[in-house]
């Protein structure tokens, strides 16, 4: 049906725009990653690779359709670390090139010689308290939306014998990080501290919000002598580092995992039009249905005055183009006695 | 930054078509959706969390159990853009949560197909206006048909067949069986000449429908009354009503809610058992004899937009990233409170491939592509595209990178 008069939005007044925080709580039960899904390490939930650079954990085993990819664990050390130019070392440049890269992309350089970053466990990127061995946790865009929500993540680690890791756990939060505080902004966007709460209070490693990664210092697992166990004996997480793959090591860092979880954070943009009727327009319609026998059909008393009821609104552009409909949920009744503002919301 | 600028050439807009074919299998008050089977956990019985038959909306609640492995569920803080769930009413909204507060949802969300059987369709409650006393016609007991009676009268120029009220009998007073298909199923409309409505009777086929006209019509193809419509399918909103009360064959089997008494299977009853309360438990073991297959194709658009970003000869051949100098030269000749001066002898590190040991290849300017950076008209950043491997780029070659976007 032909439209012959439109109300012009007042660009100033009439339209606005809003921006809404969706969140979601996402809990990943760490008995998943090591366990759950066949016998550990060989699970069926979790995905390696021939280039063995890291390891992918999924939700559920990965051959089935139904499965997500949830994150991906490494770990890696910079060239500076003590155990850089150990002998035997197993997989050095991998570990040394996967520590570069995450620095590299998340922090940036520094310097006049343009030197990569290094991991902090503070805010301050000072080079005190760098992080050279780190476990890095890095989550899949699907749960982590548009970023982890600050002040929201906790990582409950396993720090018992190997036998029965979660005899001792140690619970990292960033409990002091919060959107206008206790986080610094970065190449790779804002990161905060994981502190340990529970006991010493000391920070053991740090999240990276809008990139939804987490590295983890080795010191989170102290100085536990058999952080990883196999028929060869048993390992340090250190000596883990060395003498075992990048596979086998994230093999005995998820046989640690007790519980990871935050919150992700969603922004809805919106545009909210306000429409305006004013009482002495659309008070009539233009649907075949309003006339019966050439009489308004919702009128009664031809001294009456007009009825509408209000169904639908059209958002047009500058040129009379349909570009929008919003409908009611049920009509509203329009009359010359009344005026009307109809709220439009636009997600976008 | 250098900016490159699409010409007109380099951009076109086009729609791709999709065809979801969807089967759906109904028995014992059970649905079966496109053959799927129940895939059983370690802690859910079914790892979707959804009941058979339907779809997970988002699927990311997978072998979930409260306390066990806690689901993924949503919240909203309430502020001021006064943003909420669509279950939140206007008044909780106002008068339940204070500024701050979280309002928390639910997944998994899920749909599926739901009949509904209208015994009279166009009946109406009676109420008593408390001042007169008089009976009068309240609200309708099935307001489902009454929402439809508009969209059926417009399809009437397509086929009488769709009218309420025609030569071929008043809807309101038929015995009406309305299928319900989500969107979710078929995109913007059910594809016309794909529907197939197949009812069993143990095991056996006892009669089809299908829209072999294309034009909304349920044709019996197969059965006691081939060529006799039984109902129409309204493509755009994913409805099918069912009016044809003809007996199909001389079984007897309990079909209706609430009555173990058998009935001959009719199209009013087809469907059974498709979440309306109909099951064994509501009826009899006789219900079992029934079965039912509703098969279509879906009709769905996908607009794409492809961009072609060019990469002439002589241009994009330097790289700002740091690694694209030689390792361990200084960035600065001199710096002070005065002078800011950056090296002018840093050299590039030379990438070009040799192809034997212990002899370096002359040098040649280029880069590896990585990434193409989309921008709009004010320069914001709206999107990048990322190749799976860099692209080697040779001073004296054109490239071309093709970005496909959907919309």
């Amino acid at each position: 049906m032909a439209i012959t008069s439109y109300e012009r939005l007042d660009t100033t007044n009439d339209i606005t725009t809003t921006r809404t925080l969706l969140h979601e709580s996402i809990p990943l039960t760490g008995t998943i990653v090591s366990g759950t899904y066949g016998t550990f390490p060989d699970d069926n939930n979790i995905k390696n690779y021939t280039h063995e650079q890291f390891q992918s954990v999924y939700d559920y085993p990965f051959l089935s359709s139904s499965a997500n990819h949830i994150y991906d664990l490494s770990i890696g050390f910079d060239e500076a670390s003590p155990m850089s130019g150990s002998v035997s070392i197993v997989q050095e440049s991998k570990k040394i090139n996967m520590y570069n890269q995450m620095s590299q992309v998340l922090l940036g350089y520094t310097g006049s010689a343009n030197d990569v970053r290094k991991f902090e466990i503070d805010t301050t990127l000072d080079g005190s308290g760098i992080m050279r061995e780190s476990l890095f946790i890095n989550f899949a865009r699907l749960i982590t939306k548009d970023q982890i929500k600050k002040g929201t993540v906790t990582v409950t680690l396993g720090t018992g014998s190997w036998a029965t890791p979660f005899a001792l756990t140690r619970t990292l939060t960033d409990a002091s990080a919060s959107a206008t505080e206790g986080t610094a902004n970065t190449l790779g966007g804002d990161y905060g501290v994981l502190y340990d709460s529970d006991s010493d209070n000391l920070a053991y490693g740090v999240v990276f919000y809008q990139a939804g990664l987490i590295a983890l210092s080795t010191a989170s697992f102290g100085t536990i002598t058999d952080f990883f166990s196999n028929s060869a004996g048993t390992k340090s997480v250190l000596n883990t580092f060395v003498s075992c793959s990048i596979t086998a090591s994230t093999d005995a860092f998820r046989h640690r995992v007790q519980n990871i979880s935050f919150n992700n954070t969603t922004e809805i943009n919106s545009s909210i039009y306000f429409c305006r009727v004013p009482h002495n327009k659309y008070n009539h319609s233009a649907n075949p249905t309003y006339l019966s026998s050439s009489t308004i059909r919702v009128k009664s008393v031809n001294s009456d005055q007009p009825i509408s009821y209000i169904t639908t609104i059209g958002l047009y552009s500058s040129d009379n183009e349909l570009l929008a409909v919003a409908k009611l949920s049920e009509p509203l009744r329009k009359d010359p006695t009344n005026e009307l503002t109809l709220r439009v919301r636009l997600d976008y | 930054m250098a900016f490159k600028k699409f010409s007109e050439k380099d951009l076109i807009l086009n729609s791709l078509k999709t065809y979801p074919r969807c089967e759906f299998v109904v028995f014992d008050g059970k649905i079966y959706y496109n053959n799927r089977p129940s895939q059983s956990g370690s802690f859910a019985n079914n790892v979707l969390n959804v009941p058979s038959g339907h779809i997970s909306l988002y699927e990311i609640n997978i072998d979930k159990l409260t306390d066990y492995n806690d689901f993924i569920y949503p919240f909203i803080t309430k502020q001021s853009s006064n943003a909420a769930f669509r279950t939140v009413s206007t008044s909780t909204y106002s008068d339940a949560f204070a500024y701050g507060d979280v309002m928390a949802g639910s997944y998994p969300m899920s749909a599926s197909i739901t009949r509904e059987f209208m015994d009279t369709a166009g009946e109406r409650n009676s109420g008593v206006d408390t001042n007169t006393g008089v009976n009068f016609d309240a609200d309708p007991v099935y307001p489902h048909f009454y929402a439809l009676k508009n969209r059926l009268n417009f399809y009437g120029s397509r086929s009488k067949h769709y009218l309420v009220s025609s030569s071929y009998g008043d809807k309101s007073e038929q015995v009406v069986n309305l299928i319900s298909v989500p969107s979710i199923f078929f995109g913007d409309r059910i594809k016309p000449g794909t529907l197939s409505l197949k009812w069993y009777v143990t095991g056996s086929l006892a009669a089809e429908l299908q829209d072999t006209k294309r034009n909304g019509e349920l044709i019996e193809v197969s059965g006691s009354n081939t060529g006799l419509v039984a109902g129409v399918v309204l493509y755009d909103e994913g409805f099918l009503l069912l009016t044809g009360s003809w007996d199909l064959n001389e079984n007897s089997m309990a079909l209706v809610s609430g009555s173990a008494t058998g009935v001959n299977p009719k199209w009013i009853y087809y469907g059974a058992g498709a979440l309306d309360d109909v099951s064994v438990a509501t009826t009899s073991v006789t219900y079992l004899s029934a079965s039912f297959n509703l098969s279509f194709e879906g009709s769905n658009e996908i607009q794409t937009m492809t961009m072609f970003a060019h990469a002439k000869k002589g241009e994009v051949n330097f790289s700002n990233n740091p690694t694209y100098y030689t390792q361990g030269q200084s960035l600065l000749q001199t710096t002070s409170s005065q002078i800011y001066e950056e090296n002018p002898d840093r050299t590039i590190k030379n990438t070009v491939s040799s192809s034997y040991s212990d002899y370096e290849s002359p040098f040649e300017r280029q880069v590896y592509v990585s990434r193409v950076a989309i921008y709009d008209e004010n320069r914001n950043l709206i999107g990048v595209a990322t190749l799976a491997n860099p692209v080697l780029k040779k001073e004296d070659e054109d490239l071309t990178f093709k970005l496909k976007l959907d919309i």
